[in-house]
């Protein structure tokens, strides 16, 4: 948060002249940001990698909603896919940040810390009717009271198997493992099956995997990190066997390429995970495999992605921006967008009964659908967002050198807690 | 300067007189505000883009900033953190290898392929041009095309197993020292045809004359190469070597591309670039600690080029 | 006479040198154009072939053009193309003349502040500037360069680099010409002009190339100080090919190969300028 004292940055961003256009500008903090003014006026929005694909889709939802409210104008912006938490980061700095942007939860903390983006739970009171809890919360953050986004579509994993390389290699595609148990004997019929050539399982752990086991990652204050209990190391010494009897490439050490899902559209492996619409995304690349693959629910709790429109704090038309928000999270516009791409779910508690999400018509990429909907059910959030790109590089390296063999997993588990919590910011 | 400047003067001719005399009236004739004129967008370019930065990353290695907020004054927790840091130990034993081994190979295997490709033959261009694509290929591509080559079941293993070289893979992309050695190698693959293209400029300045008269003398391809080429390259190659050394410390996209951003197990495959990378990213980046790798970067790399400046000096 | 039969050896190849060289030069070429080749042909792969397999095929079994179409249509190729243009041209132009500048002054002239300088600039070229980029852009919009091209082009419009590249070619002119310039009264700007300039055409063509391919590839900088579409420049706009929930690979491969060949012109092009430094200059005579 940002708070008065003296800071160093300030004063040296003061130096460019940024101070007052966004960062540092504190005395607000406590004030209350009027919303429930007349909507007119421009009001900027920033969708993230929308464009071209889905730029009828916007386009219709924007016009829907200026003649919502004549009198209003919304100026879309979409950013492409990468470099975007640089792009988002050096709009936030300068104080440029457009009035309704799209932040998955992760970018939005550090904004929502420092104070620039609205808390919409004070200025919506259906917030808590009209969307799912899971969505709602994961704009909640320890250390700042509010919700700092509307939920806007969800997703999830899916287990994605080849059948074809299954049923090649003395297992059976009509039974891929549904336990990370059978995961690993099935594993071990495949690998002996095709003399060590072909491999089942192409992925080492990750945090996220401790937390579907039920081990607890961050201390319920949010001070610090406690992944490194006995059960953990358990579980990674159950990979590290597995790994040492050659259950795995050796390139799981390093997510070699782009990791297990590179490695599955290659056929070099016959298991990924992947979200609602994998199976579309892989006919772009390999159409021959697409019509292989065979979908099953997650193992465990299965994790639970969301991607959300949050209001800058600053905005200068609030009305407009918190109507504009809702407008294009609404049951309808969501509920239609997850229509042009299958895979992604509505955060609003209104599409939970739509039979469009619930039937298959038989075909693997609405099997994967069906399944994934299923599993929303049930997904949490895995990684808690204080856990940012650096942390979980950190994360990955030890678990990558426990399960290589050269310290003990609890020696590697030991190592990543202490790393993060110097690490912790803690607010 | 005199790094690279003082061998210039093998070149000038030994008649020492005419030329103190030509050089004081050149004095006169160049007015005093001419060489300041044609610098001064340079050092404006040099303050307001390259210095103020720079200045911006010192300010910051004493303070815990982050790119939004924060920034109080730390003193010097930053530089007494790296003492506990062990994978700083990995990172900085790494970008020196790297240093070592790519310093020679760098600096050799560009010029012999400019002079390859310096003669005119038909269809030279092409050749010149398709040896330069590795230098703007993309990052994406590059990963696809060297881990199909250097995976457990890629191209090279595939091809040393059927010939009964290995009877197992070779590790190169989860073993810290091979992977080290599969991003020298994707380096100096990149960087043949960056440093050859600098090399041929200089060829020019070779004169034809010398060579055809240590042809004439009988010197071999070697000895023509040693006592002709390399001495006329030889400003450029110190520049050349200079060049190396700064990128091969600062290495970052090749480790980055092979590891997939994962540093190796452990980390221990990570450059200290890479660390500053890690730590200064994204919006929850630690720019304190990684302004002051990047000073301890700046300290380590200004070591060797001293020992380059001297070793010159002497010769 | 053996030396005039030795001076035509050395200006023409035997036919035995000639397969060598050449030998050599399909060795490098193999090594070289992989990813080239690989990027080629994916883009003319059709939609029905698989893209990535554990042998990856380097000829497309249903060859299209249909790839080079889509990105068309997706894209504005031309107004990016003209956005990337103009910054590359900016800093193309700022380069050559500013580095030759300065070049020239650090390299031949003696003035008070000139080491000084000259340390600078290498001080700031070893310090790594990977923790300076907001702090850049945050210069640029003071300057109320945000969202424009000029923005873009600017901190690369002079490079400190490509200064040193340019001190190092205009030290290896010989002084004897620099001396003979000064005998016949030559000012600082005659001698840059006849006696430098035509000396240091090779580095001049080599840092042309740098600064233009520098420009041309940029997608980080541009992406932070651009914000309206139609200002994008090339690297960034291909990013449209990139989108959400699904990307064609063969596409971004034909997005990529477009974006290829300017680079491949200018280099091309300029390629043939990296000898005729001393050999066609002044030092003929």
């Amino acid at each position: 948060m940002v708070r008065s004292k003296a800071s160093i940055t300030v004063v040296f961003l003061a130096a460019f002249g940024l101070v007052g256009c966004g960062l540092g500008s504190d005395d607000g903090e406590d004030r209350p940001v009027e919303v429930s003014g007349e909507v007119d006026g421009t009001v900027t929005l920033q969708t993230w990698a929308l464009k071209p694909n889905f730029t009828d889709y916007v386009e219709e939802v924007i016009a829907g909603f200026e003649a919502e409210h004549p009198g209003v104008t919304v100026q879309w912006l979409d950013q492409p896919g990468e470099g975007y938490s640089e792009k988002v980061l050096s709009q936030a700095a300068s104080g440029d940040l457009p009035d309704v942007v799209n932040l998955p939860p992760d970018f939005a903390l550090p904004l929502a810390r420092q104070g620039i983006l609205l808390d919409v739970e004070s200025a919506d009171e259906a917030l808590h009717d009209e969307y799912v809890a899971g969505g709602i919360s994961a704009y909640e953050f320890a250390g700042v009271d509010g919700v700092f986004g509307y939920p806007w579509y969800l997703n999830t994993d899916v287990n994605y198997w080849n059948g074809e390389l299954l049923d090649e290699h003395g297992l059976d595609s009509d039974h891929p493992p549904a336990t990370v148990e059978e995961l690993m004997d099935q594993a071990r019929i495949m690998s002996e099956e095709s003399g060590g050539d072909m491999y089942l399982i192409s992925r080492k752990p990750e945090l996220g995997d401790l937390v579907k086991a039920g081990i607890p990652v961050l201390s319920d204050d949010g001070s610090e990190f406690v992944f490194n209990t006995a059960e953990a190391a358990a579980l990674l010494d159950e990979y590290r066997e597995a790994f040492d009897e050659g259950l795995m490439p050796r390139d799981v050490l390093t997510d070699a390429y782009l990791g297990n899902s590179q490695l599955f559209i290659e056929e070099k492996v016959a298991w990924s995970t992947g979200g609602g619409n994998f199976i579309n995304g892989v006919r772009e690349s390999n159409p021959s495999l697409a019509e292989k693959i065979v979908p099953s629910m997650a193992f465990g709790t299965p994790p639970l992605y969301v991607q959300g429109l949050s209001v800058a704090r600053d905005t200068s038309n609030p009305a407009a921006a918190v109507a504009l928000a809702r407008w294009i999270t609404n049951a309808d516009n969501q509920a239609e967008f997850a229509r042009i791409v299958p895979g992604i779910f509505p955060s609003t508690t209104a599409s939970a009964d739509d039979p469009f999400f619930t039937e298959s018509d038989g075909t693997g990429d609405d099997d994967a659908k069906v399944i994934a909907f299923d599993s929303l059910a049930q997904a949490e959030l895995l990684q808690p967002v204080e856990v940012d790109e650096a942390m979980s590089t950190i994360v990955n390296q030890q678990i990558s050198l426990a399960i290589s063999g050269d310290v003990t997993s609890q020696e590697a588990l030991d190592t990543a807690v202490s790393r993060l919590n110097a690490m912790l910011d803690t607010p | 300067m005199v790094l690279l400047a003082n061998r210039d003067r093998r070149r000038a001719p030994h008649g020492g007189g005419t030329r103190t005399g030509t050089a004081s009236r050149s004095i006169r004739q160049q007015r005093w505000f001419a060489p300041l004129l044609l610098v001064a967008p340079a050092v404006v370019w040099l303050v307001v883009f390259n210095i103020w930065p720079s200045i911006n990353t010192v300010v910051l290695a004493f303070t815990n900033a982050k790119p939004l907020g924060g920034g109080s004054f730390v003193g010097t927790a930053n530089f007494e953190r790296m003492l506990d840091d062990d994978q700083l130990v990995y990172a900085l034993i790494n970008s020196i290898v790297y240093m070592l081994v790519c310093l020679p190979l760098l600096t050799v295997l560009p010029l012999l392929l400019a002079l390859l490709v310096e003669k005119r033959l038909p269809g030279i261009t092409f050749f010149r041009t398709a040896f330069y694509t590795p230098v703007i290929a993309s990052a994406v591509v590059v990963a696809l095309i060297w881990n199909w080559l250097l995976d457990d079941r890629g191209a090279i293993n595939a091809i040393a197993q059927s010939l009964g070289f290995l009877s197992g893979p070779l590790p190169f992309l989860t073993d810290r020292w091979l992977l080290l050695f599969s991003a020298i190698s994707l380096t100096i693959w990149k960087g043949l045809g960056y440093y050859m293209i600098i090399y041929l400029s200089a060829l020019g300045n070779v004169s034809r004359e010398l060579h055809e008269a240590a042809a004439v003398d009988g010197a071999g391809v070697v000895r023509r190469f040693l006592s002709v080429t390399v001495p006329g390259v030889r400003n450029t190659m110190l520049l050349i070597m200079v060049l190396i050394m700064v990128s091969a410390l600062r290495v970052f996209s090749e480790l980055f591309i092979l590891t997939n951003g994962t540093g190796g197990p452990g980390g221990r495959v990570m450059s200290v670039v890479m660390l500053i990378q890690m730590y200064s990213r994204g919006f929850t980046g630690n720019l304190g600690y990684a302004s002051a790798l990047s000073i301890l970067l700046f300290v380590i790399t200004v070591g060797p080029m001293v020992v380059l400046a001297r070793m010159n000096r002497r010769s | 006479m053996p030396a005039t039969t030795r001076a035509y050896a050395f200006n023409s190849v035997s036919p035995r040198e000639k397969v060598l060289r050449y030998a050599l030069l399909l060795v490098v070429l193999a090594i070289t154009v992989g990813p080239f080749l690989w990027q080629l042909s994916t883009s003319l792969k059709g939609a029905g072939e698989d893209i990535y397999t554990s042998t990856p095929s380097f000829l497309p079994a249903e060859p299209t053009l249909d790839n080079y179409v889509r990105v068309s249509e997706t894209v504005p190729i031309w107004t990016f193309a003209g956005n990337s243009l103009f910054v590359a041209a900016f800093v193309v132009i700022g380069n050559a003349v500013g580095a030759t500048l300065a070049g020239f002054a650090l390299a031949r002239l003696r003035f008070r502040g000139g080491k000084f300088i000259f340390a600078l600039i290498i001080a700031t070229l070893i310090l790594p500037g990977e923790v300076t980029i907001i702090a850049q852009y945050i210069t640029i919009r003071e300057m109320g360069l945000a969202d424009t091209l000029v923005g873009v082009a600017l901190p690369g419009t002079i490079g400190m680099l490509n200064i040193l590249l340019m001190w190092a070619a205009f030290r290896a002119i010989p002084q004897e010409l620099d001396d003979a310039a000064k005998v016949d009264g030559a000012n600082v700007w005659q001698r840059l002009i006849h006696v430098g300039l035509p000396n240091v055409r090779g580095m001049l063509s080599v840092i042309t190339i740098f600064a233009f391919i520098g420009a041309w590839d940029d997608f980080l900088w541009p992406l932070i100080v651009l914000t309206d579409p139609s200002n994008y420049t090339l690297t960034v706009g291909l990013q449209y090919l990139n989108g959400a929930f699904s990307a064609n690979p063969r596409v971004i491969a034909a997005g990529t190969m477009i974006a290829f060949i300017p680079i491949v012109i200018v280099f091309a092009v300029l390629q043939r300028f990296f000898f005729r430094g001393v050999e066609e200059g002044a030092i003929k005579g």
